[in-house]
């Protein structure tokens, strides 16, 4: 067994007794374990990879992959292929804390800020997420329905979609089977690259959107806007609560974070890509009044993109749009359950049977019910709810944030894995750009509505 | 609410311990067993300037919430 590096916090002497929760972790550990020690690289990656891809093929959740073509028909692809790029980057950078934090505590997110920083931060933390995740998954739900009204499917089949495919990859108690179904049905994430390549795109144009030219129009609202949604797109509380509980779910120890560094960049780059094709599909739509599609409210966009590029491109958009939002309503839906686990202080595994864990498997089966309970509400405000959580959970992402750079930095906790010089550069980079974005949207949006400015 | 209690080692691990089970806890480190993972950590001991930065977060988030949060209703209305 390679030899413990973490912080001296973490290493006082238990008693020894196995717990289902235990046995299980143990056996997928001892795959690790012979993997390794056997020499066989591929399946040693195989095992560790799936936290880091299902957080950012997660976060390519539905309302994302809309925004993104949405934008795409608005603006074309000029400023945002290479921004897109960039917020990846920075999603990156974060993930990688949390990965690297839960492989070196064993522990999530929510409970060491909740013990280590105190109750206030800790239920704030967890509130938040709770708030903006029943929000978020409203939103997935009301994706899969947008997805499924292309197939003359109702809104009801949307909802029960989501709820028996979170019973049935919860079913199994095991993280393993959790894992790997969820991870299966991710990779279709796959399929807005598919309907890129079949608009046809003009690879020119592509390649001139890399000199982040032409920068979008409008007014500075609309600027802010688009900055904070597409980075509320790809960096959100929720994927570090995931990462960093799923992380400490799976087992993962230090002589692990090689790997579960590159199972995060190639989650990354995976969403990256994926997160284009559905920019290049909704830039199709530009100069065919795309731009009259907006939002959630843009349940044609399947429609409208038939027209255009016909009836295959329209037909995997609204597959992609499905998948997007079943993958995210089952990781979205597994974060808050660690958040309740963590911070309640009680058994947070996908391994622990149900007796021993029923608040996790409850908070995860009860948020995704509560969601797809809200979207057959008639009437509901759906879409202003989701535009302003995203900007409320962008507004509030900082905090979430500073307290990943502080655990990572915690030498007490972490050891002599703490963050390098360069990534705590990079980490306060990202925390400053995203605090101006999101508080410049959120203070001029507030100095418009009482009309102390106006434009 | 009830907290349910921390779970139990299973009956089989009391007593003697079965040889496969003695063989499967060599894969895990000490502090990733359950019972160890329910020891609370200790609370941080923050220095002068970093309370204070935190002090400035939470008006921060009070302030620019109340402002996230009045215009979405007011758009609502």
């Amino acid at each position: 067994m390679p030899p413990l590096e973490t912080g001296e916090l973490a290493l006082e002497p238990v008693g020894i007794g196995l717990t289902h929760e235990d046995a299980d972790r143990s056996r997928d550990r001892s795959r690790v374990f012979e993997a390794r020690h056997g020499g066989r690289r591929w399946t040693l990656l195989w095992l560790l990879v799936g936290p880091g891809i299902l957080a950012m093929l997660g976060e390519n959740d539905g309302p994302s992959m809309i925004s993104y073509a949405e934008t795409g028909a608005t603006y074309g692809l000029g400023f945002f292929v290479p921004f897109i790029i960039v917020t990846f980057a920075m999603a990156m950078v974060c993930q990688e804390m949390a990965m690297r934090v839960g492989a070196v505590t064993h522990r999530g997110y929510g409970e060491l800020v909740l013990q280590r920083y105190g109750k206030v931060w800790g239920w704030f933390s967890a509130g938040d997420l709770a708030f903006t995740n029943l929000v978020t998954l409203i939103a997935e739900f009301v994706a899969i329905r947008v997805g499924l009204s292309y197939f003359h499917v109702g809104a009801g089949f949307a909802a029960l979609l989501g709820v028996v495919l979170v019973l049935f990859t919860m079913s199994g108690g095991r993280y393993w089977r959790w894992e790997r179904i969820v991870l299966g049905l991710a990779l279709f994430n796959g399929l807005f690259l598919v309907a890129a390549i079949l608009v046809k795109p003009q690879l020119g144009s592509v390649a001139h959107a890399f000199t982040f030219t032409p920068f979008p129009g409008g007014s500075f609202n609309t600027l802010l806007l688009l900055l904070a949604s597409t980075i509320g797109a790809t960096v959100t509380p929720w994927m570090i609560f995931f990462q960093q509980g799923a992380s400490a779910d799976k087992g993962m120890t230090p002589a692990d974070i090689s790997h579960g560094r590159w199972d995060t960049v190639v989650g990354g780059l995976m969403a990256a890509v994926f997160g284009l094709g559905a920019l290049i599909v909704g830039a199709a739509l530009l100069t065919h009044n795309g731009s009259n599609i907006n939002g959630l409210a843009g349940a044609g966009f399947p429609a409208a993109i038939r027209r255009v590029s016909g009836g295959p491109a329209a037909t995997i958009f609204a597959l992609g749009l499905i998948e997007a939002g079943a993958v995210a309503v089952l990781t979205i839906s597994a974060s808050t359950a660690y958040a309740a686990g963590e911070c309640i202080g009680v058994s947070r595994s996908f391994n622990s049977p149900l007796r021993e864990a029923w608040i996790f498997h409850a908070a995860n089966l009860g948020v995704a019910l509560v969601a797809a309970t809200i979207i057959l509400i008639p009437g509901a405000p759906l879409l202003s709810i989701a535009l302003n959580a995203n900007v409320l959970a962008t507004v509030l992402l900082p905090v979430a944030l500073i307290f990943m750079v502080m655990l990572a930095n915690d030498r007490g906790l972490m050891g002599s894995w703490v963050n390098r010089r360069s990534t705590n550069v990079i980490g306060i980079a990202i925390i400053a750009f995203i605090s101006v974005c999101g508080a410049a949207y959120g203070i001029d949006s507030f100095l418009r509505t009482v009309h102390l400015i106006s434009g | 609410m009830t907290r349910p209690p921390v779970p139990e080692p299973t009956d089989r691990r009391q007593g003697s311990e079965p040889p496969e089970e003695e063989e499967l806890i060599m894969f895990l480190e000490r502090d990733q067993l359950v019972s160890d993972r329910f020891k609370p950590v200790p609370r941080a001991e923050l220095g002068r300037a970093t309370n204070l930065a935190l002090w400035a977060l939470r008006l921060f988030v009070l302030v620019v919430s109340f402002m996230v949060i009045y215009t979405f209703i007011v758009q609502l209305n």
